[in-house]
């Protein structure tokens, strides 16, 4: 009882394996819809826009002012509650729409930042030499701010990861849990969770790689 | 033409029928697969308890189960929503839930147990609970006896999801408050320092719970007809001596 029983873990690692790429593919489509809701989001908090500024503020409000976990209820349990029909809604998507609106208001808020610290003068030569606005932003605005707000977005990317663990109360087994259920199989508890762990820790290291390679690449035009 | 005819008259069958495409519809049953021996996954295999006797009921009933695991708390909502038929859990029949919900023929009888760290001799059964820390599980029938003892108000109740047991043998919490049937079978099996704090204090009854819509009266009238011919047959007693070398399917 009191030594690591690893024959145990060892024997978990492939069982384990098999929810993974659910855990990713929960978390990579969350962060792609969530990207590109709050690209629209900063875009329109950064023009203004009448009645979609006001709105957008609304969202982001309650997005990031209530837990994840109380999101995910009411998209799973509470709107069908309302309208029988959204049952059709199952687990796997009350799972991706709670993370993709949940990220998606934190991440509208940097992205915003980042479109907002690129400096007024390069907006102004600019369009003094004749840039239309798409122009402005495409050549000038959006390269420089994706620079700056990489690494706060692998963030909450990684932070997402993590996030998908709440599946398992939606009937979602992912990789945490599968991990529950094993542990409560055999009262290994230590055991498990530490594989599980691991597999999220490796996971989270390899993103973390890759946004090094990103930045260096993104950089070279600093560089000197 | 020919076939065409055929399929028509095929699907005009199939329409004219609904109870046999109803047959074929599994019955969609929740757990939580955290609930040892009831539900519990060994090797990525679902088991217990439960499992084994809700794979009885399908096969008395000619239908197939489909097994949908989620966190207990969870279980309830997703019945509510119409994802899942049924809860094969260990559910208790109380009167809160039988405002919501219509009950099968009980098909475990059991008790409620206190249970402590192994060595504990200040808690010897219920009464000795005052001003303790107790766990039980969110969601369960155990809270609710708790509160209803005349010093509950002495006792600092605190909810799990899971993982109680492992908490009570770390002295996190004084004790826990489970069935007596998964209590002794905890300790029985699992390298968890802990024993069974004096008698049962309450009788439980243990159902599947059903909405109260006209499809699922049908189906627990179904699973009722399954449950009466499984104890004829003997299958209960014999499920049950399997998990736990008694009978707790009988009062």
């Amino acid at each position: 009882m009191d030594v690591l029983n690893v024959d145990y873990m060892l024997g978990l690692v492939p069982v384990l394996l098999r929810y993974l790429p659910l855990t990713l593919q929960l978390a990579g489509i969350g962060m792609v819809l969530a990207l590109i809701l709050a690209c629209l989001f900063a875009v329109v908090r950064v023009l203004r826009i009448p009645v979609l500024n006001q709105l957008t503020i609304v969202f982001i409000s309650f997005f990031r002012g209530t837990p994840l976990l109380v999101q995910l209820f009411l998209f799973y349990y509470g709107l069908p509650q309302l309208v029988s029909a959204l049952t059709v809604i199952d687990g796997i998507t009350a799972t991706i729409m709670g993370l993709t609106m949940h990220f998606s208001a934190y991440m509208a808020e940097s992205i915003r930042a980042a479109i907002v610290g690129v400096d007024r003068s390069q907006t102004e030569a600019a369009l003094s030499i004749g840039m239309t606005n798409g122009q402005l932003m495409r050549r000038i605005v959006l390269p420089q701010a994706t620079r700056v707000a990489l690494p706060t977005l692998m963030n909450y990317f990684i932070d997402m990861i993590k996030a998908t663990s709440l599946a398992f109360t939606l009937g979602v087994t992912e990789l945490m849990g599968a991990t529950q259920k094993e542990a409560s199989g055999s009262f290994l508890y230590f055991e498990a969770f530490i594989v599980a762990a691991i597999m999220y820790w490796i996971v989270v290291e390899l993103l973390s790689k890759l946004q090094h390679h990103l930045e260096i690449r993104l950089n070279k035009a600093y560089s000197r | 033409m020919k076939s065409l005819i055929f399929c028509v008259s095929l699907l005009a069958s199939a329409l004219a029928s609904p109870s046999l495409l109803a047959q074929e519809a599994p019955i969609r049953v929740g757990m939580s697969g955290q609930y040892f021996p009831f539900t519990f996954v060994e090797q990525d295999e679902l088991k217990g308890f439960d499992v084994d006797v809700m794979n009885a009921i399908g096969e008395e009933l000619g239908r197939d189960i489909q097994y949908e695991t989620a966190s207990f708390s969870g279980l309830f909502g997703m019945m509510e929503s119409g994802r899942i038929d049924t809860v094969a859990n260990q559910i208790t029949i109380t009167e809160e839930r039988q405002k919501a919900y219509i009950f099968s023929e009980p098909y475990v009888y059991d008790g409620a147990q206190v249970v402590t760290k192994k060595g504990n001799t200040e808690i010897e059964g219920v009464e000795d609970l005052k001003g303790k820390t107790v766990a039980v599980n969110l969601g369960s029938n155990f809270e609710a006896l708790l509160r209803e003892l005349p010093y509950a108000d002495q006792i600092d109740i605190k909810t799990y999801d899971s993982n109680l047991e492992r908490d009570t043998a770390l002295g996190r919490v004084d004790a826990f408050v489970m069935d007596r049937v998964s209590a002794s079978q905890i300790i029985k099996e699992k390298p968890l320092p802990l024993e069974l704090a004096g008698p049962t204090f309450s009788q439980i009854t243990n159902a599947y719970p059903f909405q109260d819509t006209e499809a699922g009266r049908a189906l627990r009238d179904d699973v009722n007809q399954a449950l009466a011919a499984l104890r004829e047959k003997g299958t209960m007693t014999s499920i049950s001596e399997k998990w736990f070398g008694t009978d707790i399917t009988q009062p």
